[in-house]
């Protein structure tokens, strides 16, 4: 093969095989920070308000959840929310205390007596939750009755 | 004003301000367009034509593929507790559409300029600003007896959204898995801030069972109520401040 | 006879001309060469923009990455192949139809590889991923969209390139072979839909838009140069028979009557491919050079019986309609590169050297000749060489005889040991353009010669008949 055309070949080659390298990670960046909501920090503090977009590709504004990362405390997973492009909180998900063990705070369902449960009435609510009713059903339905009532 | 209309087989009421009877026909277009596309009780929707082999979901439409999309990531997220996919292998996306409706509704009503409203379809529920009465007061259904309320708590700021899952009259989208011989919960009740989310999670914890409802609780920023078969409650710490003396 | 076909030679021009030429062909045929490579690379790349570099960080996933680019490679070389063997004109008037065949040859076994190895590889990867569950690998696998299809479009491109194979070929008669060869349109087509509903690469966007052009390309390049242009310029010329006429015992010269054969540019030197509408002979096309520069309603072919196929032509009857493809081929004026020119031929290879010399600008004192034959018998259209050469004061030389049993050369014996060489015979060879046809082998053997001599390859020309 004369020199000039495996020159050029070997350029092209490696020119295309570069631009779809690129192509490929800007792709992957743009889907890249995964969205979770995770519960955060110490006991009685409030949780972090989690704005997570519904759609499948995540938009610049959200909660992002870092990796573990090793520090002279122990390892933390660290959470950011972002809005209007700005970073406006940052919490710390995970504390591992010298003997590296865990301290996380759970959210846990526990067990819970219906004693001590207030009770309630359809007539002091706005809305009732249920599981999923017909339109059918929907008549004999605490909600209904609520509609009708108009409150 | 209230408003209410029939649409993907159940009942919506949205709850709004005095003059918002505007927007509530708009509302109503969001529900009937998904329900043209993913009814699988209309023959000729996208989503039944793909179930029959007519359509290959590799030319369905866009907005097919978002709601697919969104349903086979939360089936990873939740280990395969959610799923869109029926035991005789057709797709229902039933979990999801709604769900996403019920979000687009909302956002759609903060772009009115409307902030103070509550949407409920078929007993997922989310809401924004202020009740009529104050806070938005929401009651769960006791599911051994459908006339009564097991508790009742307020919506608000980061907990925006209620989704409740119950092996009740459309339990359709919900299939136990199988490593539960029997379904642990009779009803699993969700609070987010987020609609998708807490009907997601209320959908995988009702098949997932109790391992699930620790994962969820345990990734997500959610609070949740789960009615055991036996009647009794397991609730998180946030219900619990909220439903307690 | 040569009165019916007084041709009109297309001149070139002077030197700087034909240099300005020589260096755009070889543009050309560098971009091709280009292309061909960055086409593999392109199939690669493609894996690339989808985030395929992140794709190899188990065992697992490495393995089902490399059987992804694999099966993208094999295939863009598959296509190239394709485009190879369309004998599309850019193609042909850059490298000519021969060389292209021989790079489509090349390729063969490069493309089968990688397609193997597309195939293994991916289920090897779900194997893993299944825990070599036998069971589960072999439904898993099966049950993708299209996958039994893929895998019979697998095995007939295995029977096409083994039954390609030098040492197979042998053993089938020609239309066997082509035959076999023709499933390998089959295979590809049976292997798209796999590719298009299956994986993330080809699934949407850019890339699939891209995957199908090519394939686009590839199709449309034989539909149109090997079936709809000749099938319009057979029509449209009407050709038939219009005389055979003996020119030894076994070779005929057919002359051939149609309209307006100057509109499909063919200059001596080039062949055709023909197709008789006899009993017997239409299902197999012949590519058979002209022998003398056409016109506009006459072209000439000489044959000599050296097998079934050609030795049914011989016996072709006047008023027989003929097809045609073509013309192919750059054994012509317009490769020249050099101020010279050196023309030596064998056998029935003189048929493109005597066409070529007809239709080539020569000027008294550039061009010599020299003919080659082992004996007498072999003479053929030797005398309108020689009056050619004489018309164009061309140097004609015949060299005659048998060559030495003991050595391999390309000369007769008697002139070997006289000390002949091609410097004697050519004392201008370096400053020409040689152009070489006759027998393969023999072929070969001129052109070792030459390239020993200092030739630069973009100097010789030959026109190979066995391909």
């Amino acid at each position: 093969m004369r020199t000039r055309a495996a020159l050029t070949s070997i350029f092209a080659s490696v020119g295309v095989l570069i631009i779809g390298w690129q192509a490929g990670s800007a792709a992957m960046s743009t889907t890249q920070p995964s969205v979770t909501a995770t519960s955060s920090g110490t006991s009685g503090g409030t949780t972090s308000t989690t704005t997570t977009t519904t759609a499948t590709v995540a938009s610049a504004d959200g909660t992002y959840t870092g990796d573990d990362v090793n520090t002279r405390f122990g390892s933390v997973q660290v959470e950011i929310t972002i809005s209007s492009g700005q970073i406006t909180d940052v919490t710390a998900l995970q504390l591992t205390d010298a003997d590296g063990r865990s301290r996380q705070i759970s959210n846990r369902a526990a067990p819970i007596l219906q004693s001590e449960v207030i009770a309630a009435q359809s007539s002091n609510v706005n809305n009732v939750s249920g599981a999923t009713y017909t339109s059918d059903a929907y008549l004999q339905s605490l909600q209904s009755a609520i509609d009708k009532a108009g409150l | 004003m209230r408003g209410t209309f029939e649409t993907m087989g159940t009942v919506a009421s949205i709850v709004l301000p005095a003059d918002g009877e505007r927007v509530v026909a708009s509302i109503r277009r969001i529900f009937d367009d998904a329900d043209q596309r993913f009814s699988l009780y209309r023959v000729e929707s996208e989503l039944s034509r793909i179930n029959a082999g007519e359509l290959s979901l590799m030319s369905a439409s866009d907005e097919l593929r978002a709601a697919y999309a969104l349903a086979m990531d939360w089936h990873l997220r939740t280990a395969g507790a959610f799923t869109p996919n029926r035991p005789d292998g057709a797709i229902d996306l039933n979990g999801v559409v709604k769900a996403m409706c019920i979000s687009r509704a909302g956002e759609m009503l903060f772009s009115s300029g409307l902030g103070d409203w509550s949407v409920a379809v078929g007993g997922d529920i989310l809401c924004a600003g202020h009740s009529p009465t104050g806070e938005w007061n929401t009651g769960i259904v006791d599911p051994f007896d459908r006339t009564a309320l097991l508790c009742s708590l307020p919506l608000g700021a980061g907990r925006r959204a209620i989704a409740t899952s119950g092996s009740a009259e459309r339990g359709d989208h919900i299939w136990t898995l199988e490593r539960d011989a029997a379904a642990e919960f009779v009803q699993v009740t969700v609070i987010a801030e987020d609609i998708c989310i807490a009907d997601a999670l209320a959908t995988a914890i009702m098949s997932g069972g109790r391992e699930m409802l620790d994962l969820a609780t345990d990734t997500w920023a959610i609070d949740a109520l789960a009615v055991m078969t036996d009647g009794s409650l397991l609730a998180t710490p946030g219900v619990r401040s909220r439903v307690t003396a | 006879m040569t009165a019916q076909l007084t041709a009109r030679p297309r001149p070139t021009g002077p030197r700087s001309d034909r240099r300005r030429q020589y260096r755009r062909r070889a543009r050309r045929s560098d971009l091709l060469v280009t292309a061909l490579w960055a086409s593999g690379a392109a199939a690669a790349a493609l894996f690339l923009s989808v985030g395929g570099a992140g794709q190899f960080g188990t065992i697992a996933d490495a393995i089902t990455s490399l059987g992804i680019v694999t099966g993208l490679i094999g295939s863009d070389f598959i296509l190239v192949m394709l485009v190879l063997a369309a004998r599309v004109p850019f193609i042909d008037r850059t490298v000519g139809h021969d060389r292209a065949i021989a790079v489509h040859r090349q390729l063969g076994k490069p493309a089968l590889y990688l397609l193997l190895a597309h195939g293994v590889l991916l289920l090897v990867g779900y194997g893993i991923a299944s825990g070599f569950n036998l069971v589960t690998w072999v439904v898993d696998t099966w049950q993708l969209p299209d996958m039994p299809l893929a895998f019979i479009g697998l095995g007939l491109l295995v029977a096409v390139v083994v039954t390609s194979l030098v040492a197979v070929r042998r053993k089938f008669s020609y239309e066997g072979w082509h035959l076999v060869h023709l499933l390998s349109y089959v295979a590809v087509a049976f292997a798209i839909p796999h590719q298009l509903s299956n994986g993330a690469v080809l699934s949407q966007g850019p890339q699939r838009v891209y995957w199908i052009a090519l394939y686009v390309l590839a199709f449309g390049s034989i539909i149109v140069y090997r079936f709809l242009e000749p099938l319009v310029a057979s029509l449209r010329h009407g050709i038939r028979v219009d005389k055979v006429i003996e020119v030894a015992p076994g070779v005929v010269s057919i002359v051939l009557r149609g309209s307006h054969l100057e509109a499909l540019g063919a200059t001596g030197g080039q062949f055709f491919v023909w197709r008789f509408w006899a009993p017997g002979m239409w299902w197999h096309a012949h590519p058979i050079s002209l022998s003398a520069a056409p016109t506009e309603n006459y072209a000439r072919i000489t044959v000599r019986d050296l097998g079934t196929g050609s030795r049914a032509i011989t016996t072709v009857a006047p008023g027989t309609r003929v097809w045609l493809e073509g013309p192919y081929g750059i054994f012509t004026d317009s490769a020249r590169t050099a101020p010279k020119v050196a023309i030596i031929a064998a056998g029935i290879g003189i048929t493109p050297a005597r066409a070529l010399l007809e239709s080539s600008a020569i000027a008294p004192g550039e061009a010599t000749v020299l003919l080659r034959a082992s004996s007498e018998n072999e003479q053929w259209l030797w005398q309108e060489v020689a009056d050619l050469s004489v018309e164009k004061g061309a140097k004609y030389f015949e060299m005659v005889g048998r060559r030495s049993s003991r050595a391999s050369t390309w000369m007769s014996a008697v002139d070997q040991e006289r000390g002949v060489t091609l410097r004697s015979v050519f004392p201008d060879l370096l400053n020409s353009d040689l152009y070489i046809c006759g027998p393969s082998a023999w072929i070969d053997l001129v052109e070792a010669d030459a390239r020993r001599a200092g030739m630069p390859a973009h100097q010789i020309h030959a026109e190979r008949f066995d391909w």
